[in-house]
């Protein structure tokens, strides 16, 4: 059962990270990207890594994409 | 289209030497040092890896870490201030000035049960910064002084030096536990000699840097 959701958990996490990248909008590829982030935490967690979880959380899925919105507006600014 | 195709080859000849080739039985990289954690008493092991036996690579990432805020610091301009136009609405007003107090509280919780539970410094600082992230999105005039975030930077940064100076002067060993860490006290929160002081140290670093980040690309215009 445990492996049945470890799977399933692994595809998502693939076809997540593939739909941010054919993405048309950058913001929406950057929200996948945090959707990428939110998967991988539940990953870590199951396999008996939490301080990775936790640093996977607050600078994978918060800051980093933060970082990113933050530079896509100075982008955008810019042209 | 080959590309896809090329890829597809590469992954299935890679998962066919994995499935080929699995250990009978696990050797984990880190085993031998984690059976060395007890020495020092903290129970959790990833800190004293992190800490204790890596703590020069620990310094080498906060070095880098300062490089990029200075980086960051360096591309955009001083002088032109880009703020947000729009006024935040009433709801993130309010709930951005509800859960500061609470997002701190618990970084610092993070921060400084860092050797018991998973945790610590790197995490708790990156914690607090986020919660100085969403004062700066939320309020338009917020902004932390340029002067605090660097004596705190400085300070951080000078003491996790030092310690390791003291440590390398009284036991000829870079980063030395020169405080006493006795087996018994693990578990408790006065334990592990200087592990939890210096992950402290780093919190604070790590925290006053990413919050100088997220300031600066939030409040400063491009040089362009």
């Amino acid at each position: 059962m445990i492996g049945f959701l470890i799977l399933s958990l692994f595809l998502g996490i693939v076809v997540v990270a593939f739909a941010s990248i054919i993405q048309k909008k950058l913001a929406d590829s950057i929200i996948l990207f945090m959707g990428v982030g939110l998967g991988s935490v539940v990953l870590f967690f199951i396999f008996n890594a939490p301080d990775v979880a936790l640093t996977e959380a607050v600078i994978g899925a918060g800051i980093s994409s933060l970082i990113f919105l933050m530079a896509l507006k100075h982008l955008k600014a810019e042209s | 289209m080959s590309g896809f195709t090329l890829s597809a080859v590469f992954v299935l000849t890679l998962l066919k030497l994995l499935l080929e080739n699995i250990p009978q039985s696990m050797h984990r990289a880190g085993d031998s040092l984690l059976e060395l954690n007890s020495t020092d008493g903290v129970a959790n092991g990833v800190t004293t890896v992190v800490v204790y036996f890596r703590g020069f690579d620990t310094l080498g990432e906060i070095a880098v870490l300062f490089i990029a805020s200075l980086g960051i610091g360096l591309m955009l301009s001083q002088n032109k201030r880009c703020t947000i136009k729009a006024q935040s609405n009433f709801m993130l007003h309010t709930a951005a000035k509800l859960l500061f107090p609470i997002i701190t509280l618990y970084g610092i919780y993070v921060m400084v049960y860092g050797h018991l539970s998973p945790g610590g410094g790197f995490q708790g600082g990156v914690i607090i910064a986020s919660g100085v992230l969403l004062l700066l999105v939320s309020h338009r005039d917020f902004e932390v002084p340029h002067s605090f975030i660097v004596a705190l930077e400085t300070f951080a940064g000078v003491c996790y030096v030092l310690i390791g100076l003291i440590g390398l002067f009284t036991l000829d060993v870079f980063l030395g536990n020169f405080l006493p860490h006795d087996i018994s006290q693990m578990g408790l929160l006065m334990s592990g000699g200087i592990i939890p002081i210096i992950y402290i140290i780093v919190g604070i670093k790590v925290g006053s840097e990413m919050s100088m980040i997220a300031q600066n690309l939030i409040k400063r215009g491009d040089d362009v």
